[in-house]
This record gives structure tokens, sequence and C-alpha cells, in this order.
């Protein structure tokens, strides 16, 4: 699907596969949720399950964009989370589909890419089927993705987060519902896949 | 077509006026707002029949419609449309043209309900479901329905009434407090009162009747098969309530006699015509409602929640009493039954002894007679035993007396085939207490005349009196026969040859009330003449192939050689015609066959409408299976499920609730593990059923069969889960009298003989003899005086368990202590001799006089007492009670390794160090070798102080404080810390916990423990509360910590857990206390932790739990 260069560290090689994994991962969410109709994605084997890719060259530009430019903070291992936000006109958000990602940094050894790939083809054929555990959403409701860092990036080119900004969605004020949705932890690469409901007993701030 | 239907309406109205012959003044003419279709072919023609409603002021549609039609009018239906009544009729009445003849004969409109057609008039006065005996709970929809009803109030339910058409009993709604319950049944009845729900009835007492409102659809009148789900409709639903009451409160009925308890209802339907034909009987279930009404009328607070017919089922079977008698009489007799355990092989052959003599007893017509022994006026009467007298008659006769077969009443044939060939014929219903005590009399009657007795079955016997004092049989019979008569008054019959097999043929020239005395040189003249049929072994098939080659009498039969029989009928058979049929039986009295497989088999009353309801059925025949297993004290390995399903062309069946025509399929299972628990069963029943992958309406029966069983003694630690229950149960269950605590003092005798300690088992208060009673311990081992121990260990119980148990002896516990006391001491250091092996009672001198026991015997109960004692453990004198093992102990312990428990994880880990070295070393030689190893891994230092250090860990362990979160300590190293910690657990549950890390394999997650854990549940942990808190906190160390380790790498695996939990904890309060522990602690946990925020969705969890009153 995409053009890999050969690199040597196994990191690189992980964040490589996670990138283009939470590629179609989030592309499957968001036509999951429905932001946008049906038309805008086609059907599309990856990993041997069915998965959707955007049509539209924006949409699929975005997410391709974000990811790749978290290329390099993942394989440093900077990355703590990314997240998939729907939020409202207020900016608040509603449902968060959040990916933990744990990178072993120490990890030096051989990759095997098979071994990866099928940990996380569970987790495409889990989100398929998740449907019934989100919420729905309402009609005028936008959606971005987030990314959590260990510590604040630097923002310059060789990190590749220039295209990155400070968000100014609002964080609720209660800690949220979570609902697991697939976690594998294998070497060198942990993810773990959940959603984040707003509690149901505190504020929606 | 409109047009058409116009033309036809103008020339039947054209055709009216012409034949109407205008019913001159007597008012409307007969079919005045009728308007009939015919359907089909019907006699009268439809022409004739259009012809009547010219005549009459009627309409007849040639087209059906549904606005213009009142009544359809047919002979017969094709199946499919029976089947879719519905769309067919859409709820208009279907009826016999007879109906038209006869109002015309009787020159008004008749009620049309007794003409409807025959096919649907069965099927709606339909043969109640199973459904209707479950309680409304079962089905969601009844129950939001129900709580509806109820919490509307009763005016309005009046109010409603006569808008719906109905009619209302003042009685019914007499009572202020009457409840009543409204449900939408499948029935066209239009009210049928349940008085099976014995649910609710217990629990409004007696005062308050349960009322069950049926609504039934007087637009329609047809069955509404799916009207559970319509029912929601109100409108559509009520149209026609009516309200009846039991039948208690109406004394003009002719049926209400005693035994109206057992099934009568009748409808009251005054005055509407319309439903003036509903007044039938409600013919439930004669069983589950004798029980059920016989609670109302005594108003006993037994069964709330369960409508039992299973239990009920079995409680008033004549098949199952007979069966299961068998296990009362082994504990009854056990000294016969160990005494010929030898010759337990039918087959085996005994040297032919010229002189031997065999009596075979058996009583005339047991289940009648025993009923009317003690009513004189009946004795000559016919008189029939029958499960139920209801007018249908479609019962089957069990059992006839003589004078009723004179008639020619048969067992199993139809009450009313009985009626109509004895129209005086009483019926009588079972008596099983009466049953059960006249057998244990016959018996007790028997033993003492002979000390071989084979019993055949609860009313037959053999008697093997080759040996008996008295020389002349037929006097020692006639005062058997006499005896039992004045005992029991009932009369038997005796049969008196050189073997079984003869004796059994003499019986049947015996009876009525005789015996008949076969001597040798006379059994080939009896055989002579003797058709083969009456041999034991030959049934129709033999005898219909022996016919065909022309054999009708034992002459006959002796013709054919050996060989051919063989040929033809195998080899076991044909030696058994062979032999029979020469008089030749080498069978030994003594002989009682074990049991291969225990079942248990409905296939009677058998309707679900639903999976929910078959399900529930499924594990009320669990029960009862498991029931049974235990009471034989056996376990099976492969489990049969039988399933009856109505064969598509069947009909109704002939008998009422039958299974009619059936076909019968079955599927298997054998599991590596024997097994005779309820949950066990019941999961493999729910696989066996899974597999057939039937429409459950079409179940008529259902059977569960164990086989390939073994005896439960060789089983394993997990039923020693009941020992403490048992313990407290079985000494409140049996009533004793002083006398027989008594029995306990002098109990030792009777402990070192297995076999009397198993006869006086029930009278035992504590301890090893409900242990083996229950089939646990060896009985080959000595088993420990335990009369002795008990009052030891019952006088320094803790206050409230001794102030229990003396509840349960009605406070006579405390005069027998005082009593005893003197003797007590005396009787402890004479029981210590020989009590040694087993069971160490240590008496150190301390003032405040505890007793200690040191036991090695794998029981929870003694584990629960070191639980109680562990405050006092450290005030026990180690030295003195090593000193008094030791110097009692040396060799003893080899020579009892069976009573040695299985694994470390079931010795006291304190009382194990206590021990001195030496002592310790040999114990754990003792041990099963591959149970070494974890004892080597103790992590309990073993060198160190045995005292303080050993004490400190284990309070430590147990408790675990709540600081040591943070430490993580249960889940370091492999195996994780845990899995020993637990592994020396005196909890059982923990116990199972630790073995399972083992059984899940190397990943070791909670998960799949947990998931082992509710495969192999144990409902009962034995534990007191003190134990009980310390095993919760130490689940609750281990979860939390649990999440700690995984709540960064996998949330989801701690998900899987707490879903886990949370259903462990519907099933026991163990868990549900654990489970409540542990989720605010988790709760904050998460919050507290590093990454945000991160709260699982326990409060979903939480809320779904329905808290249970523990």
């Amino acid at each position: 699907m995409y053009k890999r260069k050969n690199q040597s560290s196994p990191q690189g090689e992980t964040a490589r596969i996670l990138v283009e994994f939470m590629e179609v991962a989030i592309t499957s969410i968001v036509f999951l949720k429905g932001v946008y109709s049906p038309g805008a994605f086609e059907r599309r084997r990856y990993m041997n399950v069915v998965a959707h890719k955007a049509r539209h060259p924006q949409l699929r530009d975005y997410i391709h964009h974000s990811l790749t430019g978290l290329l390099p903070s993942i394989e440093k291992g900077l990355v703590e989370r990314v997240a998939v936000v729907f939020f409202n006109k207020e900016n608040i958000p509603l449902e968060r589909f959040v990916f933990k990602l744990t990178v072993n940094q120490a990890y030096d050894s051989e990759v095997e890419k098979t071994d990866l790939e099928f940990s996380l083809k569970s987790f495409l054929t889990k989100l398929s089927v998740s449907e019934s555990l989100t919420k729905v959403l309402p009609k005028d409701c936008r959606w971005q993705i987030m990314s959590y860092f260990h510590s604040l990036p630097q923002f310059n080119a060789s990190t590749g987060v220039e295209s990155w900004i400070p968000t100014d969605i609002q964080q609720w004020q209660q800690p949220p519902l979570i609902t697991p949705i697939k976690s594998m932890s294998s070497e060198p690469l942990g993810v773990q896949l959940y959603m984040e409901h707003p509690s149901l007993s505190g504020s929606q701030l | 077509m409109a047009v058409k239907n116009q033309k036809l309406h103008e020339q039947f109205d054209a055709a009216a006026s012409t034949t109407f012959q205008g019913e001159l003044s007597s008012g409307k003419p007969i079919f005045h707002g009728v308007s009939i279709f015919v359907d089909g072919f019907t006699i009268p023609s439809s022409q004739e029949l259009r012809g009547y409603m010219l005549k009459h002021g009627g309409r007849f549609e040639n087209y059906f419609s549904r606005h213009r039609v009142t009544h359809i009018i047919c002979s017969n239906l094709p199946d499919s449309k029976i089947k879719n009544l519905r769309s067919f009729s859409a709820g208009l009445p279907v009826l016999k043209p007879t109906w038209v003849l006869d109002s015309v004969a009787a020159n008004k409109l008749l009620s049309w309900h007794s003409y409807q057609l025959d096919q649907i008039a069965t099927e709606t006065q339909g043969q109640p479901k199973l459904s209707a005996f479950f309680p409304l709970k079962r089905s969601p929809f009844s129950c939001n329905y129900a709580t509806n009803a109820i919490g509307q109030p009763l005016s309005k339910i009046e109010d409603q009434t006569p808008k719906l058409d109905a009619v209302v009993t003042n009685n019914s709604f007499g009572e202020g407090e009457t409840r009543k319950e409204t449900e939408q049944c499948d029935v066209l009845s239009d009210i049928q009162l349940k008085v099976d729900s014995a649910v609710n009835k217990n629990s409004y007492g007696e005062s308050q009747f349960l009322e069950e409102i049926t609504h039934a659809n007087i637009e329609t009148d047809i069955p509404l098969n799916e009207s559970l789900i319509k029912a929601k409709d109100e409108e559509i639903g009520c149209n026609d309530v009516k309200l009846c009451e039991p039948s208690t409160s109406e004394p003009g009925d002719a049926t209400s006699d005693s035994i109206l308890a057992e099934n009568e209802l009748k409808f009251i339907s005054p005055g509407e015509p319309s439903t003036s034909h509903s007044t039938y009987s409600t013919d439930k279930h004669n069983i589950s409602e004798s029980s059920n009404s016989r609670i109302v009328m005594s108003s006993s607070h037994s069964t709330l929640e369960d409508p039992n017919f299973v239990e009920n089922y079995f409680k008033h079977s004549r098949l199952h009493f007979i069966g299961t008698w068998r296990n009362r009489y082994r504990k009854l007799f056990p000294a016969t039954y160990s005494g010929t355990k030898g010759t337990n092989s039918s087959l085996h052959t005994r040297l032919t002894d010229e002189q031997a003599t065999v009596i075979h007893v058996d009583m005339d017509c047991f289940f009648v007679s025993v009923v009317i022994r003690n009513n004189p006026e009946l004795q000559n009467k016919p008189v029939a035993v029958c499960h139920s007298d209801n007018p249908r008659g479609t019962a089957e006769i069990s059992s006839a007396n003589y004078p009723a077969r004179a008639y020619g009443v048969r067992a199993g044939i139809f009450v009313r085939d009985a009626k109509s060939m004895c129209p005086d014929l009483v019926i009588v219903p079972y008596n099983f207490e009466a049953y059960e005590e006249v057998a244990d009399q016959f018996y007790g009657i028997l033993h003492k005349h002979c000390n071989k007795v084979q019993a055949v079955s609860c009313d037959e016997a053999f008697l093997d009196v080759s040996d008996s004092k008295i020389e002349d049989h037929q006097c020692l019979a006639s005062i058997i026969r006499k005896e039992v008569f004045d005992t029991t008054g009932c009369k038997a019959s005796v049969g008196i040859a050189g073997n079984m097999l003869m004796a059994r043929l003499a019986t049947r020239n015996a009876k009525p009330d005789g015996q008949c005395y076969i001597p040798a040189d006379k059994v080939e003249e009896y055989l002579n003449e003797l058709p083969i049929k009456a041999l034991p072994g030959i049934g129709h098939v033999l005898e219909d192939k022996l016919k065909r080659r022309e054999v009708k009498t034992c002459k006959q039969l002796r013709l054919i050689s050996k060989e051919s029989l063989q040929k033809e009928f195998g080899l076991k058979t044909g030696d058994m015609l062979w032999n029979y049929s020469r008089g030749i039986d080498n069978r030994s009295v003594g002989a009682f066959q074990e049991s291969k497989s225990i079942g248990a088999e409905v296939n009677w009353g058998v309707r679900f409408n639903n999976l929910e309801h078959c399900q529930y059925f499924l594990l009320n025949l669990c029960k009862e299976v498991s029931l049974r297993l235990q009471g034989a004290g056996v376990q099976g390995r492969t489990f049969t499920l039988k399933v009856k399903k109505r064969k598509t062309d069947a009909g109704d069946p002939v008998k009422y609730m039958g299974c009619g025509d059936c076909e019968n399929l079955s599927h298997s299972l054998t599991v590596p593990m024997a097994t005779d628990d309820v949950d066990g069963l019941h999961r493999i029943a729910i696989k066996l059923f899974d597999l057939f992958h039937i429409d459950v309406k079409e179940i008529r029966g259902m059977g569960l069969q164990v086989s390939k069983l073994e005896n439960a003694d060789s089983g394993h630690q997990g039923n020693q889960k009941n020992f403490l229950r048992s313990w407290l149960i079985s000494a409140s269950s049996t009533n004793r009298d002083q006398c027989e605590v008594k029995s306990i003092a002098e109990g030792k005798n009777q402990n070192a003989d297995g076999n009397l300690g198993q006869q006086s088992c029930t009278n035992m208060i504590v301890g090893s003899d409900i242990l083996s009673s229950e089939g646990h311990v060896n009985r080959d081992s000595v088993l420990p005086p335990l009369c002795d121990l008990d009052m030891g260990v019952i006088e320094n119980l803790p206050p409230d368990v001794f102030s229990e148990l003396n509840n349960r002896y009605s406070g006579k516990l405390i005069s027998f202590m005082s009593k005893r006391k003197g003797k007590l001491a005396e009787s402890n250091i004479g029981g210590m001799g020989t009590s040694v092996p087993s069971v160490v009672p240590l008496r150190p001198c301390k003032a405040e006089k505890t007793c200690r026991y040191i036991c090695f015997v794998c029981s929870e109960i003694f584990a629960c007492f070191f639980l109680i004692k562990q405050s006092t453990v450290k005030e026990v004198s180690v030295t003195a009670a090593s000193g008094m093992v030791a110097g009692n102990n040396g060799s003893s312990f080899s020579r009892n390794i069976d009573v040695m428990p299985y694994s470390l994880s079931q010795i006291d880990v304190s009382v194990l160090h206590q021990l001195p070295e030496e002592m310790k070393a040999e114990f754990l030689e003792l041990l099963p070798a591959h149970r070494k190893q974890e004892c080597n891994s103790d992590p309990v230092p073993a060198e160190s102080c045995p005292q303080q250090s050993s004490d400190s860990e284990y309070t430590h362990n147990l408790s675990g404080s709540r600081g040591s979160i943070s430490a993580n300590e249960y889940w370091l190293g492999n195996p994780p810390k845990w899995v020993e910690n637990f592994k020396m657990s005196s909890c059982l549950v923990l116990n199972i916990f630790a073995d399972n890390y083992y059984k899940s394999g190397s990943a070791g997650k909670l998960s799949s423990i947990l998931q082992r854990a509710r495969s192999n549940f144990v409902p009962s942990l034995g534990l007191t509360p003190d134990g009980l808190d310390d095993a919760i906190l130490c689940l609750c160390n281990l979860f939390k910590q649990y999440i700690e380790v995984k709540i960064e790498t996998d949330i989801e695996e701690i998900y899987l857990c707490f879903r886990l939990l949370k259903r462990l904890s519907k099933k026991s309060t163990f868990f549900l206390e654990a489970y409540n522990v542990i989720l605010p602690e988790i709760q904050s946990i998460s919050n507290n932790l590093s990454i945000e925020a991160l709260k699982l969705k326990f409060e979903e969890i939480f809320q779904n739990q329905a808290p249970r009153a523990s």
C-alpha cells in the first residue's frame, strides 16, 4: 500500500507498520461513525480483512499526513496515545477512540512482521463489530485526530510534527468511561484500543 | 369483484324475499344478523345451507369477507389452515354445519360453542403447556404484565370488566387483599385459574387467593399461540375477562372431595350465553396441582420460587419410587448388601445344591393394598391406584386389586376404559409414605427370618432358606405371610421351590394370598404346560419369534437343542431359554445388581413455549439427576440426553398430556472427570441439548442418563466443600432424641465397623459418619472415633457456632453436654489411643482449656476450626503438642496414608510449621510424590522459628494489608507469588484458583483462571466469617495488583476479568462480597493512577448487578 524504505532499526519498522495500520483503523472508525456518507469510502482488503479507504482526497490526505507526520515521534517512542475525537459544535468531545501505544525502545532484534500484522488484524476485525458499543452522534459533529506526547515535541522539520498544532478541543472534567475494544501486547509493540465516553455522573465539562 | 359480490347479494336478497316465510309474528328470524360463509365440502351442501339461510333470515356469502361474514361453516380443514387459523378465519368462529341444522330444528339460534370444528376445539380446549406450570416470571413478558396488573387497583379491573363482556363472580373480588394476576394465555378458554403457581401463593399467605385472569380473545375465539407477543395490545387481549375461583370455595361442586385438591377446578360462567360452554376443568397436571393445592390449604411455606415441576413429577411417580427405593433399601440393610457384594454377577453360578430352597415373597397388589389397608370398607371392592382421577379418564391405572382385576381392570389401561368395565371402580391416589413404611416393615420381617435376602423390588424378594432353622419351608412361609399380614395389613403370596426361577413361577400359582410349593420332582410336570411367556425374560419379541416356530409351552421349547437356540437367539438368551425351559436357574440369592446408569426422564406433561422454559426444565432435571447420583453415592462420566420429539404427523396424544407418537433422539458425551454436581451436569446437558437443533415446541419428553459410574469414594476433594454444610444440615434435619445421641457415645464401636457406622449414619451428629455417608473417606481405613472428638470439638466451638448447633438440637445439646462432661475427659483419653492415626487430639493444659486438634484428615470442618483457632494457636504449647504427636504417631503414620491429605493446600500452614522438624519431614514424605514439589516451594522458610515467622507471614498473606498494593508482590515471579499463597490458603476457592493457574497454561491470565473457576464452580466454601473475610481480602489484592500490572498494557483483559467476576458474583455470595469490595477500590486506584483517568466502565457493571441479600 505504501512505499517502504529499508530501515534498519526495528522501531522504525514497527512504527511504519503501526502507522499504516492506524491509517486504516482510523478510516474505519470514521466510516463506522458515519460522519461522512458511505459513498466517501470504498471497500478494500487490508491484511486480508475488509477495511475502508477514504475516496475523498482531502479526507484521505488528512488522515495520511497526520499519521505519517507522527511517524518519527512514534519511532522514538514519544507518542503515548493517538485519539480520534468526535466533538460537537461547542468543541465538547462526545466520543473518543484512543490508541494507546507502547513501543519498546530497547528492543533490537528482528521484527516479525507477520506476527505483528496478525495481531493488528484482530483490531480491525473487532472494530468492525464494535458499532453497537459506540454512541450515536449528533448530526453536526466533527472529528479530529489528536496525539498525546510524553513530552512536548520540538516543532522542527526533523521530527515531522510541524503539521501538528495544539488542540482547542476541551477536556472532560470527570474521568471518562472506558470501553476496551482490543488490546495487544507483544514485543516490540503494545497497542490498546479503547473508547472513552463522558462519565455518566459528571457534567460534560 | 365488488360488482360481482354486489350482484350476488342482490340475487340473494331477491331469492330471500321469495323464499322467506317470514317467521310470522314470532319476532326476528332465527339467523337474523348471521352471515355464513361455507368453506369446502359440507353435509348438507353449501346450497342447502344457503337455503336455510334464505329461509331463516340469515345471509350467505359466496366469498369470504372479514366484514360481512359472521360465522364460517365447514366440516374439515386442511392442516395448513388449522395451523394458521387466524389468517384463515380472521378470528371468526369456525363451525360445523350441524349448528345450522340444529338451530333450525330448535327454532332458535343456538350457541355455537359446542359446534366448533373438532380440529379446532381440541386445540383450543388445549392441553395446557408445561409453561403453565412455571411461574409467570419465567416469561419476560408476562412478568411485566403481571406487575402492571398488580399495580392496577382492583377497581380498575372491575371497571373494565363490564365493558369487556366479562363475567365476574362476586367472590373473586370479595377479599380486599385478593391478589390478581392477569396472564395472557394461549387457551381459548375464557378463564383459567391456575393453582399451580405456588410461588405467589405462598408469599401472599393463606387468605389470599392467587387468581389469574386469563384473557382470551372473544373476537377471534381461537387459541392465541402467539398471544404472548400480542398480548401487549390490550385492546385485543382483554375482550373477554372472566374470573373464577378455586373450587375450594365451591361447596356445591360434586367433585370437590378430598381428591379435589388434586385437580378439579370448575369454571363458573353464569349467564352469559356466549360463554356458557366454557365450564370445564383445568385438567392440570394433577401432580403439580395436588401438591400445590395442598400448599394452598396448609399454607406451608416451602418452595417460594420454584414451580418444581420436575421435583413434583418425581415425587409423584411410582416408577421413580420403585427406582429410588433401592437406595433406601441399601442404606437400611447394608449388611446384606455388602455381604453379598462378592456374588454380584447374575451369571455367577453356584454349585447346584439339591437341598437348596428358595422362597419368593411377593406382596399382593402392593400399591393398592397398602393404600386401602386401613380402609376395611374398601377391602372387597374393586380399587385401582392411579395418579389422577379426573373425568377425562386418560390417566393410566397403575395397579388394581383382585376384585377389580376380576372385571378385567389391569395396570396400564386408561381410567375411562377401566370405569366402563367396572363402573364401581374406586380410584385411589398413591401414598408414597405408606409404601415406604410397609416396604420397610416387609423387609424387616424377611430379614428377621432369613439372612439371605435378595430384594427385587419394594414388594418382592427372594429368600434363600436352605440353611434355615425351620425345616419345614412351607411352615416358614406361612409364618412369614402371617407376620407380614399382621404387621402391615397387606397380604403376601409365597412361592417355594429349588431355585429362584421356580420359586417365582410358584408364586404365580400362589396368588392371591396363598403359597405354592413346587418340589424338585414336580418341576418338569409343572413346566410342561407352562406357556413360554410366563418365563421371566421372555417378552413380546421373543414370544413372537418362538411362536413362529410353533413353540408355545415349555415342553415344546425343550425339544429344541441348546445349540440351535443359541444360534437363533444369541449365546446368552439361548442359554437362558434352554435352562429355563428345564427349570434350571443357577443364580444365587443375594445378588443385588449394581445399577450401571442413573438418570431421570420425564415424558409426561412436557410442553415448552420457548427456549427459556426448556432450559429451566433442563436445570431441574439436572438437579434431580444430581440428587439421585448423590443418593447412590456415585458419579458418572458419560451423559446421555434423550429427547422425545413429536412426530410431525402425530396428533394430540391419547393420554392426557402424554408424549404421544414420538421420535426418540439422543446425544451423549463422555467427560474425563466423573461428576455429580448440578452445575456440571447442567453445563453438559445444555451442551448436549444444543446438539439437537430442535424446536422446543416439539419436545414431548426429556431424559438425562448418567453412566460410566464411579464410586464417589474415589472422588475428589471438590466434594468436601459440602462438609460443613452437610454437617450442620444433617444435624438439623434428622430429629434426634436423647437415645439417639447416646448412640453417639457408643459410636466408637460402630465406627470401627464400617457397615454399622453406615447404618447409623443418619443418627450421627458430626464428623466421620457423615463423611462416610457421603462417601468421601475411604471406608477401608479406620474411621476415627469422632464421637469422642465431637464432644471436644463442640465444647470448644466458638460460642456462636455452638449456640447455632444447640439450636439445631433444640437445646438438648447443652444438657447432654453437661451430663457427658464428667465422662468426657475419660473418653477423650480413651479415644486418643485409637484415634491417633488419623486424628490427634491434643489437650494442652491451659487455663482456658483450649482444645486443639491437629487433623490431617482432609476435611473442611477441621480446616475451619483451624481458622477459628487461629488466635489461640499461639497459646498452644507447641512442645506439648509435638511431644504427643511424636509419641503417639511414630509408625502409625505409614499405615494410614490414605487419610493423608491429597495436597498441601489442605493443610493449615501454621500447623505444619508448628510441628517439630522430624515430624514435618515424615509428614512431607508421606505426601504423594507429585505434591512434594509444592511443599519445597513453600515460601515460608521452614527452618525459621516456627511460631513467629509462620504465623506472622501467614496472617500477613491472608489479610494482606492495603499498603501492600503498590508492591505488586502477587504477580511477581513465575509462577506468580499469589499462586503459592492461595495454595496455602484454607479457602477452597483460593485453592482452586491456584490449581487453575497451572491448568490454564503458561499465560497465567487471570481471566482464564476466572473462566475456569466459573466452570468448576464451588457453591459452598464452608468457611467461617473470619476465613471468608480473609479470603475476600486475598482475592481483592489479587485483583488490585493484577489491574496495576495490566492497566498499562491490556485493559481488555481487566475488563474481561471483571465481567467474569461479576458473573461469578451472581452465583455465590463469596464472589459477590469480593466484587463489592473490589469495585470501589479499583475505581479509586484507577483514578489515582498516572495514566489519566483510566476508569473502566465499572459503573455499568455495577448497575447491572442486582444486589442480592446474602
